[in-house]
C-alpha cells in the first residue's frame, strides 16, 4: 500500500468551510471545496444556504440556514469531538445572528487550538452596493475580522471595515494598516480598480515581527463578470498559504489559478454563446472541474512586486 | 443537445459536515473524472448517523420541489446522469421518480444510476413503505442498479442465499428493464471471501462477471456510495462491464485499505478504531481514484449457470 503521512500532517489539513452552496454551478462551497481537496485538504462543509443556482441568474429557489440550524450542526460536531480543524474558511453569510454564532464558535475553536488559521472573506457588497444587511458591518469589524489570520476584502468591503475611503493604492494600504492594528495578520485585496486603465490591482500586506511585507500584482481586466471567483481566490489562498508557508508564493499561485480558470471559462462561454452573443449565467459558470491540473499546479505568469514601506 | 448535457450528474444524496457519506463521498471522485456534479443534499447532518450523536436538517418534499423549480426556470434540468442514494420517505422518493422522468424527457440518453438503499443484513433502515415504490416505480427507471443482497431480495421478492439465486434475481431485474445490476458484495461464498457479481443485459445476450474479494474485519460507512459513483464513472469511461466492474472494486478496495491503515495508526493498540478514525480516506486516495490498480480480476460466469 502507498506510504502514509504522519498523524500531525493529517491534522494539519482539515478545513471547516462555512459558505453557501448551489445545486448547479460554482459559488461558495461549490467553488471552494474541489480546489482544496485537490490540494490535499479534508474539507468539512457547512452549507449556509442550498440554492438551485446563484442569485446572479435573476431567479433562484432554495433553503437558508438560520443561527439555530448552524448552532445544531456545531453541537453535533462538538458532541462527537469533531471540532478539530486546522483551518476555518468563511464566505457569504446573510444574517447577523448566524455570523455572531460563527464568530463565537471560532473563538471557542481557537481556545482549544491556538494554531487554528481563520481565513475570512468578509462578503458584504461590491461597487458601492451592499448585498447583505448593513447590520453585519459592525459584527465583521468588531467580532469576526479581528479573529481572522487572513482576510480577503474587496475595495468596498475594506472601506466598510475601516470606515476609510480607498481611492488609491496609498489609501488602500492605510486602511489595511488599520486592520493590522486590530489584530489581522494578513490582508489581501484580491482585485481593485486602483490600478491604471485596463488593469486590476491585487494588494497584499502581512505583519511580520512588527514590520509589514507588502505586495502588488497587476492583472489584465477582462470585459466580463465572473461569479464565484472571490470564493475560489480565498480557497486557493488558504491552500497555498498552508503549503508554501509564505505570502508571496501563495499570492502568485492563487492569482495564477484564478487567471487560468477565468481564461478557460471565458473561452468556453464565448464559444457556447456563439459570435456576437453575450454568454448566459449558465455558460459563464467557472470551468473549475475542467481546471483540475491548473489548480494542482498553477503556472505562474504574474509575479508579485514588493512594495516598500513608505 | 447531447453536448450540453455531457458529463453532468445530478446527485440526490445526503450530506454531512464532517466525514464521507452520500454526496460527500460521491462528488470528489466524480469531479476528479471531469464530471460536473450538481448535488441535491437531502439532509445536512453534522456527521453520519452511526456515530450515535448527530444533529442537522432534513429536506422535505416542498424543499425538493423548490430546488427543481429553480433549476427548471433557468433551463438547468439538462443532465447526462442521475445518481440517487439514501432517501428517507416515500413521498420524497416518488418526487424523485418524477424528476427522473422529467430529466429523461429533456435528455432521452439520460443514464440513471440507482443505489436502492433500504437496509442490510435482513434489517430495513428506511420506512417499510419505500419498498413498493422502489420495486415498481424506481427500478423500472434505472439503467444501473447497485442493490446489496438484502435489497435484491426485497426488490424481487425472492430469497437470495446462493449465487444461482442471486443471478436469477438479477435476471428478474433485467426483465423489468434494468440494463446493468451490480451486487457489490454477498455473504454466501466461502469463509473469508465476499463475492461481487455484475450482470448486464446486452443485445448480444446477458453477460455476468464475478469478483472474489477477501473479507476485511472492519465495518466501513460510505463505501456503498463510493461503489455507486465509481461504477457510474467507469461504465461511462470504459463503456463495458468487465473493466468498469474491476476498476470500481479496485477503487473501493484501495480506499478501504488506506482508511484501515490510517485508523489503526491513530488508535491505541487493542482499542477498536472510532467512527472518526474510520472515515474514508477519500481525499488522500486521489491517485487511486484517478487510476485504480486492478488486483482482483473479474471472471466470466458461464451462460450455463444463468
Amino acid at each position: 500500500m502507498a506510504t502514509h503521512t504522519t498523524n500531525s500532517d493529517e491534522l494539519d489539513c482539515r478545513v471547516l468551510s462555512i459558505q453557501s452552496s448551489v445545486v448547479y454551478g460554482y459559488v461558495g462551497n461549490k467553488s471552494a471545496t474541489f480546489p482544496l481537496q485537490i490540494l490535499g485538504f479534508d474539507v468539512s462543509t457547512i452549507n449556509s444556504v442550498q440554492f438551485s443556482n446563484h442569485t446572479g441568474y435573476g431567479k433562484w429557489k432554495g433553503q437558508v440556514l438560520n443561527a439555530e440550524d448552524v448552532s445544531d450542526l456545531f453541537e453535533g460536531l462538538r458532541l462527537n469531538n469533531l471540532l478539530q480543524f486546522s483551518h476555518v474558511l468563511t464566505g457569504y453569510i446573510g444574517k447577523v445572528s448566524f455570523l455572531e454564532k460563527v464568530g463565537q464558535t471560532i473563538a471557542e475553536m481557537k481556545q482549544c487550538n491556538p494554531d487554528l488559521m481563520f481565513v475570512c472573506d468578509p462578503v458584504m457588497g461590491d461597487n458601492g452596493k451592499f448585498y447583505v444587511p448593513q447590520e453585519l458591518v459592525p459584527v465583521y469589524r468588531d467580532q469576526i475580522v479581528p479573529q481572522a489570520d487572513i482576510v480577503t476584502p474587496n475595495q468596498f468591503e475594506l472601506e466598510q471595515l475601516t470606515d476609510m475611503k480607498v481611492n488609491s493604492e496609498e489609501e488602500a494600504f492605510a486602511a489595511i494598516e488599520k486592520l493590522h492594528q486590530s489584530g489581522t495578520k494578513t490582508v489581501v485585496l484580491s482585485s481593485s480598480s486602483l490600478g491604471s486603465n485596463g488593469v486590476l490591482l491585487c494588494l497584499a500586506s502581512t505583519a511580520v515581527n512588527g514590520n509589514r511585507q507588502r505586495y502588488r500584482l497587476e492583472m489584465p481586466k477582462l470585459d466580463a463578470i465572473f461569479v464565484g471567483t472571490g470564493d475560489l481566490f480565498a480557497a486557493s489562498l488558504l491552500g497555498w498559504s498552508h503549503r508554501d508557508g509564505e505570502l508571496k508564493a501563495a499570492l502568485e499561485k492563487t492569482i495564477a489559478t484564478l487567471q487560468a480558470v477565468i481564461k478557460k471559462t471565458l473561452a468556453y462561454a464565448q464559444k457556447a454563446a456563439g459570435p456576437g452573443n453575450k454568454p448566459t449565467s449558465a455558460q459563464m459558470e467557472l470551468r473549475l472541474i475542467q481546471s483540475k491540473s491548473i489548480i494542482e499546479n498553477p503556472s505562474i505568469e504574474i509575479r508579485a512586486e514588493n512594495v516598500p514601506q513608505s | 443537445m447531447a453536448g450540453k448535457c455531457e458529463k453532468r450528474v445530478l446527485s440526490i444524496q445526503s450530506s454531512v459536515v464532517w466525514g464521507y457519506v452520500g454526496n460527500k463521498t460521491a462528488a470528489f471522485p466524480l469531479q476528479m473524472h471531469g464530471f460536473d456534479v450538481s448535488p441535491i443534499n437531502t439532509v445536512q447532518f453534522s456527521n453520519h448517523t452511526e456515530y450515535g450523536h448527530f444533529r442537522g436538517q432534513v429536506l422535505n418534499d416542498t424543499d425538493l420541489d423548490d430546488l427543481v423549480a429553480g433549476l427548471r426556470t433557468n433551463n438547468l434540468l439538462q443532465f447526462s446522469h442521475v445518481l440517487t442514494g439514501y432517501i428517507g420517505s416515500r413521498s420524497f422518493l416518488e418526487k424523485v421518480a418524477d424528476v427522473i422522468k422529467e430529466l429523461r424527457n429533456n435528455n432521452p440518453n439520460l443514464t440513471y444510476v440507482c443505489d436502492p438503499v433500504m437496509g442490510d443484513g435482513g434489517h430495513l433502515y428506511v420506512p417499510a413503505d419505500l419498498v413498493e415504490p422502489y420495486r415498481n416505480t424506481i427500478v423500472p427507471l434505472a439503467d444501473i442498479l447497485t442493490p446489496n443482497q438484502f435489497e435484491l431480495e426485497l426488490l424481487t421478492e425472492r430469497k437470495v442465499t446462493n449465487e444461482h439465486e442471486a443471478l436469477e434475481a438479477m435476471g428478474r431485474l433485467h426483465d423489468k428493464g434494468v440494463g446493468t445490476v451490480v451486487l457489490s458484495s454477498t455473504d454466501f461464498a466461502t469463509e473469508g471471501t465476499l463475492v461481487a457479481l455484475a450482470s448486464t443485459n446486452k443485445e448480444s445476450g446477458r453477460e455476468v462477471y464475478r469478483i472474489s474479494i477477501p473479507k476485511v474485519d472492519a465495518t466501513f460507512v460510505g463505501t456503498g456510495d463510493l461503489f455507486a459513483c465509481s461504477l457510474l464513472t467507469w461504465l461511462h469511461r470504459d463503456k463495458e462491464i468487465k473493466s468498469a466492474f474491476e476498476k470500481t472494486v479496485a477503487t473501493v478496495q484501495a480506499v478501504m485499505a488506506r482508511t484501515l491503515t490510517y485508523a489503526k495508526e491513530n488508535t491505541s493498540l487493542g482499542t477498536k478504531p472510532g467512527m472518526a478514525a474510520m472515515e474514508l480516506q477519500l481525499v488522500q486516495s486521489k491517485a487511486d481514484i484517478e487510476t485504480p490498480v486492478v488486483t482482483l480480476q473479474a471472471t466470466k460466469v458461464s451462460q450455463k449457470s444463468l
